[in-house]
């Protein structure tokens, strides 16, 4: 078989990007490994079927491999209880010839809140992968900085993305001075890829192809990356008119893993370039056998597909991006919300005209909290008569009066000013600038009116027109690394020490569980994995450091006291294990009642005791009115949690990283008498 | 002296001193009588036993120093001599009066040779009349002001110690530092005196800064013939607890080894010291002078190793001399001629040396050339929070002290295994990979100076522990059905 590298690990970024130049026709990067699993799979697929694609990969003469980053960073940590370095480590075994690649949220890494610039350097500097496809929200270029200085420095190949969407304010204009601006970071575009990502899929065939093409015309050497998700059912074709427009690297999966909210299948758009002149560098044989492999396992993954399956093409209208789509629905399901999705996807596509960002994470999840926590706020209060009522005005408000807030009735007025007072707390973090600059300018002054209340001036005055790069303080390394170490009670490792930076309270119960249970995420099959051993009998034979193992079921016993005995054969020697059953373990959970004692908003982490201005909070502190006493965490969101009243702290009843729910108390505050203040209009 | 037979021994005491006397019974097919309280019920020891007896509720001071429980027991078992083991009622002479009032053999030096060691200023006396070295101190101290003038007209500075009169075993033991720590030094000392021994007199010694702690077994029979078995080196401590010793002491050249071996037979000699015992010193590295410590007038825990270097069986001597018989040997018949490690595990955090009691859930006994083990427990046994927290004493030897370390190396990080209580193993292997402990270099402050760098090293993992964690959650999730997020 003849060999199909072109580019491989050790090659310099200008190596790289020169072999795809001189390349024929196109190539391809398999996203099979990382955002076919996010969008359709909720990332759960393990390292241990994953790797058994690695020998194909090896020879396929892909450009790269995603196999790193996104959530899957994340999800790996907190439920596959996989590491990221150790998923490089295996697939650099298994296919040393590859490429790997990440997807990096700039500033926030692969988490979801921005992180100091020494955090950005010390993280970027260590992870060891090829390629680092790197993109933001808000297409604010300066935020990429130290990830492309840091990548860059290390030799390895920066990959500047610029988030798409289709709106009147995105015009080629809008975009080639983002690309400008990706240029001057990178000095040029010798040593970089740039990356056109469609994230919600959303350009249509002829938008596409008229972008490229822009693009190729000012800049006719720079190497074209398109990467497009498939929900609109228009992605083949769109890749068609990018790749005739001059786009040289197309994202795709193998066909057997294609559902409705991933990528391209490989082989079919492969056959669809060849058949239309475009000669792709493609292992053909090794993707078919990809493509069979994915069968063997795939089916241990269907109860992590999304309930809610098909394509559709209004998603051009809400632009709910990849896995957000699917999950959204399934979120709305289990909270009961289901039948407002129509309303809220409604929404969703008026709310990106007022505020305008990239639905991309975390803008994506901002968007979904916002304009959900809308419409339910409005079930809530006044019924469906109530969704029909916001949804109509604020049409009226974007489509038939054009935004302009002077021309809406006094009713309407008043009612777009208390539209967003209960957003979330990144919400209004995006519209202080704490994320960076929004694309084409900050949102209208009702909007910060509508935030904020009465202190949307001042809230004005702060806000920040620095990238976080440039306002967030460093950290203390050296002081977290102890703080870790105390708490494992031994020296921490790097590797984590960069997954407790990345993500405190997930990659703490990480490490806990890989004490406690070793390898089996590694080892075990899937079915085992998921299931145990169901019946006496029941086998499990694996490798562990080389060496085989067998563990074969005997017996479970019967609940009793909350404890149930498991009689097991490992490698032929009986041994019984005491499991404890949820049962045993409940403790008592103090919920909130009287005024004085503060409760957690909704069910979340408890991720800051405090504010960054005063640090950490303790018994005896005051406390002012509408400062911020914690932050809770919740689907990647971050909620403030204000004093409702002057006060002193008499008891702090949560520990960070403490996970709480609804109504969980919090703090006990002690009322201080002040003079009586007016009465003013807030809700909340 | 008359010849007497041992028809059923009785061992009172448990755990590693218990089953390790009965394996020298067994193989003299000597019959014998276990005694346990009642958290013991099921413990190793009774097991070993061929009669066991019932002799009490948990607290020592009911079962294992109950002395009319344990003659008793002896009595109705038809057991005919009593061992008493280490620790316990070992080195309480009132005891071994009864034993021999109530007609039995009692397998010990005799109640006189006990009483007259076990007062530490008697003993110090006694040593000084047979020119051995002792350490500078004062005796029978009641209030601080003696301690003080004492300080002041034999020009001592601080480090001293505090010890209990009547004293072993690290307790009742306490450094003091400066002048404004002694008040509290002192109650402290006496109150744990009290508490361990009965017997709140104390004395007081000039501590000797980065001492070694070297000691001479010495087996003597009832016709004058004293020999020793050569020396054990003891300085590695932790809070005045001995955890690894060695045979024979790195420290020493030959000549002071002579020296030092003599003058505990010199010593025992002129004590009339009959069975097994051993006298203890501790060295000064800098002026490499030795001084006298004490005298334990029983078997030693770290005994093992002397049988290692010499081939002897020291509880079998202990037999055959208080049944009269004679030393089969010459002092120039004892020839060591290996070197022995031992390490003792105890069920304690590694980390804070807090007591860990529980089940033993898993239990792998190392095994293997050059190593032999004493272990007092099973898997599955308990180890019940009343009592001593050693559970099994690991011994390797070898041609030389590289040997017996690699040995050890060995048995502690690829063959032991104990999981249900924490233990001080982590702890273990990390001394006897030190460079400092290769090199012979250390002192019974080892341990405080070096403890974070020892706790660095904690870590070691093998494909066996690792396969055990895979099958605990293959269990977990079994009983349980898949996580939430599935």
């Amino acid at each position: 078989m003849k060999n199909n590298i072109f580019a491989k690990p050790g090659m310099s970024p200008k190596e790289i990007v020169n072999a795809v130049r001189s390349l024929k026709g196109v190539c391809f990067t398999s996203v099979g490994m990382r955002d076919a699993g996010q969008s359709d799979f909720k990332n759960r697929h393990r390292i241990y079927d994953l790797k058994t694609l690695a020998p194909y990969y090896n020879n396929m003469g892909l450009f790269s491999a995603e196999s790193h980053g996104g959530a899957r960073w994340h999800v790996g940590i907190m439920n596959r209880r996989e590491d990221p370095f150790e998923e490089c480590r295996i697939l650099r075994e298994n296919m040393p010839d590859v490429l790997l690649q990440t997807l990096i949220r700039e500033t926030n890494l692969w988490g979801y809140r921005p992180y100091p610039k020494n955090v950005i350097e010390h993280a970027v500097s260590r992870v060891d992968i090829d390629i680092w496809r790197c993109f933001s929200f808000l297409n604010d270029v300066r935020n990429m900085r130290s990830v492309a200085e840091t990548v860059m420095k290390r030799g390895r190949l920066f990959e500047p993305t610029i988030s798409f969407t289709v709106a009147d304010w995105a015009t080629n204009e809008y975009y080639l001075g983002v690309v400008g601006d990706i240029i001057d970071l990178c000095g040029g575009i010798d040593e970089i890829v740039l990356c056109i990502k469609d994230m919600a899929g959303v350009g249509d065939v002829n938008r596409i192809g008229n972008l490229i093409d822009a693009v190729k015309q000012k800049y006719p050497e720079l190497v074209i990356n398109y990467h497009r998700h498939i929900t609109d059912g228009l992605a083949i074709p769109a890749f068609l008119a990018a790749a005739k427009a001059g786009a040289k690297i197309f994202d795709v999966e193998e066909d057997s893993l294609v559902r409705f909210y991933g990528h391209s299948p490989m082989l079919g758009v492969h056959a669809i370039f060849e058949e239309s002149g475009i000669p792709v560098h493609f292992g053909r044989k090794e993707a078919e056998a990809a493509v069979q492999k994915v069968r063997e396992w795939i089916g241990h993954y269907e109860w992590a597909e999304s309930p809610f399956k098909g394509l559709d093409h209004t998603v051009t209208l809400h632009k709910m991006p990849g896995g957000a789509f699917p999950s959204s629905f399934e979120q709305a399901q289990k909270a009961e919300f289901l039948h407002l999705m129509p309303a809220i996807l409604k929404m969703m596509s008026l709310y990106n005209r007022v505020v305008k960002y990239f639905d991309v994470t975390p803008g994506s999840q901002i968007t979904w909290v916002t304009c959900s926590g809308i419409i339910n706020r409005y079930a809530k209060e006044r019924g469906d008569v109530g969704v029909r009522h916001i949804t109509e005005l604020m049409s009226e408000f974007v489509e038939e009066k054009a935004q302009d807030f002077e021309a809406m009735q006094k009713g309407g007025q008043e009612e777009l000013l208390m539209l967003f007072r209960n957003a979330p707390g990144d919400f209004k973090n995006l519209l202080m600038g704490n994320y960076g600059k929004l694309p084409v300018g900050w949102p209208a002054e009702w909007v910060y009116k509508s935030a904020f209340g009465d202190e949307w001036q001042d809230k004005i005055k702060e806000r920040k027109e620095l990238s976080p790069l440039d306002s967030i303080t460093a950290d203390d390394l050296e002081k977290i690394r102890r703080e870790l170490s105390d708490m494992l009670g031994r020296a921490a490792t790097e590797e984590e020490f960069i997954l407790y930076l990345m993500h405190p309270k997930d990659a703490l119960e990480f490490i806990e569980f890989r004490e406690k249970f070793g390898e089996a995420p590694l080892v075990l099959p899937t079915g085992v994995w998921r299931e145990g051993l169901k019946k006496p009998g029941d086998r499990v034979d694996f490798e562990l450091w080389g060496k085989p193992y067998s563990i074969e079921l005997v017996s479970i016993g019967a609940e009793h006291e909350g404890v149930i005995h498991v009689v097991m054969r490992v490698n032929n020697k009986t041994r019984v294990y005491k499991v404890e059953t949820p049962r045993a373990k409940k403790a008592e959970t103090k919920m909130a009642k009287g005024p004085n004692e503060i409760g957690a908003p909704i069910n979340g982490n408890i991720w800051r005791i405090g504010n960054p201005e005063r640090g950490t909070l303790r018994v005896g502190d005051i406390v002012h009115k509408g400062e911020e006493i914690a932050n809770l965490e919740a689907m990647k969101m971050e909620n403030a949690i204000m004093a409702p009243f002057d006060g002193q702290i008499t008891e702090v009843c949560v520990k960070l990283n403490d996970t709480v729910q609804e109504g969980q108390m919090i703090f006990v505050l002690d009322k201080i008498e002040v003079k009586e203040q007016e009465p003013i209009g807030r809700i909340d | 002296m008359n010849k007497r037979n041992i028809n059923k021994v009785l061992i009172a005491n448990r755990g590693v001193p218990a089953v390790r006397i009965m394996h020298t019974c067994r193989d003299r097919k000597i019959p014998t009588t276990a005694v346990y309280s009642t958290p013991d019920r099921l413990a190793h020891h009774v097991f070993m036993a061929d009669t066991a007896v019932h002799i009490g509720e948990a607290p020592p001071i009911e079962s294992y120093l109950n002395m009319d429980k344990m003659i008793d027991a002896a009595l109705m078992s038809k057991a005919d001599a009593i061992h008493p083991g280490w620790g316990f009622l070992a080195e309480n002479e009132k005891f071994a009066q009864r034993v021999i009032d109530a007609g039995l053999i009692w397998i010990g030096p005799s109640p006189k040779v006990i009483r007259l060691m076990g007062d530490k200023i008697a003993a110090k006396e006694l040593a000084q009349k047979a020119n051995v070295p002792t350490i500078p101190g004062i005796s029978d101290v009641t209030d601080i002001s003696q301690i003080k003038k004492w300080m002041k007209s034999e020009k001592i500075i601080f480090p001293i110690m505090i010890k209990a009169s009547a004293g072993g075993g690290g307790k009742g033991m306490v450094k003091v530092e400066s002048e404004d720590r002694m008040e509290q030094a002192f109650s402290q000392a006496r109150s744990e005196a009290k508490k361990a021994f009965g017997d709140e007199t104390v004395l007081v010694e000039k501590y000797i800064e980065r001492g070694r702690h070297i000691e001479v077994q010495i087996v003597g029979d009832e016709y004058g013939n004293v020999i020793h078995l050569f020396e054990r080196e003891c300085t590695l401590q932790r809070r005045n607890q001995k955890i690894i010793e060695e045979a024979p002491s790195p420290t020493l050249d030959e000549d002071l080894r002579q020296e030092i071996c003599f003058t505990a037979v010199r010593l025992m000699r002129e004590i009339g010291y009959t069975t097994a015992g051993t006298v203890e010193f501790i060295f000064d590295s800098s002026t490499r002078k030795f001084y006298f410590l004490e005298v334990n007038t029983r078997l030693q825990v770290e005994h093992g190793i002397t049988e290692l270097i010499t081939g002897l069986d020291i509880v079998g001597i202990m037999l055959d001399v208080v049944t009269g018989k004679k030393l089969p040997f010459k002092q120039s018949d004892i020839r060591p001629n290996r070197w022995a490690l031992e390490v003792r595990l105890n069920a304690e955090d590694p980390k804070t040396f807090s007591p860990s009691f529980g089940t033993i859930t898993r239990l792998e006994i190392p095994h293997g050339p050059g190593v032999r083990i004493a272990s007092g427990v099973y898997e599955g046994a308990d180890i019940p929070p009343y009592y001593d927290s050693l559970f099994m004493l690991l011994m390797t030897a070898g041609a030389d002290r590289e040997d017996a370390v690699m040995t050890m190396d060995r048995a502690l990080s690829r063959n032991l295994r104990v999981e249900g209580v924490k233990t001080l193993a982590p702890l273990l292997l990390s001394i006897i990979r030190h460079p400092s402990f290769i090199s012979g270099e250390f002192s019974t402050r080892f341990i405080e100076e070096h403890m974070d760098e020892l706790i660095s090293m904690f870590k070691e993992k093998t494909s066996e522990d690792e396969a055990l964690k895979v099958a605990r959650y293959v269990a977990e999730i079994s009983a349980l059905g898949h996580q939430k997020w599935m």
